[in-house]
């Protein structure tokens, strides 16, 4: 087991189990935050996961997730617009923690791999992770109210 | 220790698949499976089925949840103007 | 459509393709000849495609 995996298994049992914990209990606003937060959580763990195992094939398990998580999240934003109107989810430091901690591992993996085509493709997808998370994370919080209702 | 990771996914999948089952209410359910989708992703990366794990993701993280909110919805309107939404 | 337009209508085209045969270029695992064709190909539907759907947005 080496360095990438132990940082792979810590994130794992630490953000994936308080978004399991969080999606689980509590009020519905803090339900659909800990959904949000669990690919975040969930997609650098697949990238250390990468690394660790030493296939660049498994990359693209966190680009499909940092890809398809946020159209999750803009389902459940969409769908469940009318009960999350009443009280809407604020998560604005998650959020942005969330986001800190995808580009501080797509920074620290694309230092280990070097300037190649992998080190264009993890940054896309980190790109794509913090986009996404802060896109739906704002869908969740009311940001788009002009867009709802089509 | 080198198992350490693959015990860490088999606990997350145990307890999130508890907790859909132990939920009653639909749409919280659909959230807690949406996880249960990505946790399950990763067991099978862990256990070398990347294959698997991207035909679950793609799956469970978006199409599942949709499936099941969009009956949800429908099952209400239906029941609504008959006798106030059962 | 004159011939201002065209160009204009030219111009995004190639934007998308330029962009789109990148991203396929880095996201495939070995680069060769084969390849290459084949991203130039979906990338010409794929910004015939994102035009379109770009002025689909645009237009309501």
């Amino acid at each position: 087991m080496n360095d990438w995996n132990l940082a792979a298994t810590l994130l794992l049992a630490v953000g994936a189990g308080a978004a399991v914990w969080g999606v689980s209990t509590g009020p519905l606003r803090r339900r659909v935050v800990a959904q949000n937060l669990s690919t975040s959580a969930v997609c650098p763990s697949l990238l250390l996961l990468a690394q660790g195992y030493d296939r660049p094939s498994y990359v693209d398990l966190a680009l499909l997730l940092a890809l398809l998580g946020p159209v999750g999240t803009l389902v459940f934003a969409r769908l469940l617009s009318d009960e999350l109107t009443d009280d809407p989810p604020r998560a604005r430091g998650l959020t942005w923690a969330a986001a800190g901690l995808g580009a501080v591992t797509v920074v620290v993996l694309c230092a280990a791999v070097g300037p190649s085509r992998a080190m264009v493709k993890l940054l896309v997808i980190g790109a794509l992770l913090i986009g996404g998370n802060v896109v739906a994370s704002r869908a969740l919080s009311g940001g788009f109210r002009g867009v709802r209702g089509g | 220790m080198a198992d350490a990771v693959i015990v860490v996914s088999l606990l997350l999948v145990a307890v999130t698949a508890t907790a859909a089952v132990a939920n009653r209410d639909p749409a919280r359910q659909a959230l807690v499976l949406s996880v249960l989708g990505l946790v399950l992703a990763v067991l099978f990366t862990v256990l070398q089925a990347p294959d698997v794990g991207l035909s679950q993701l793609a799956v469970g993280s978006a199409l599942t949840p949709l499936l099941i909110m969009l009956s949800v919805r429908r099952v209400k309107r239906r029941g609504q103007p008959k006798d106030g939404g059962r | 459509m004159d011939r201002r337009t065209a160009l204009v209508a030219t111009g995004e085209l190639l934007a998308w393709w330029t962009g789109l045969a990148l991203l396929w270029l880095v996201l495939i695992s070995t680069v060769d000849p084969l390849e290459c064709a084949v991203g130039a190909g979906v990338a010409a539907v794929g910004a015939l495609a994102a035009r379109a759907a770009r002025r689909a947005v645009t237009w309501r």
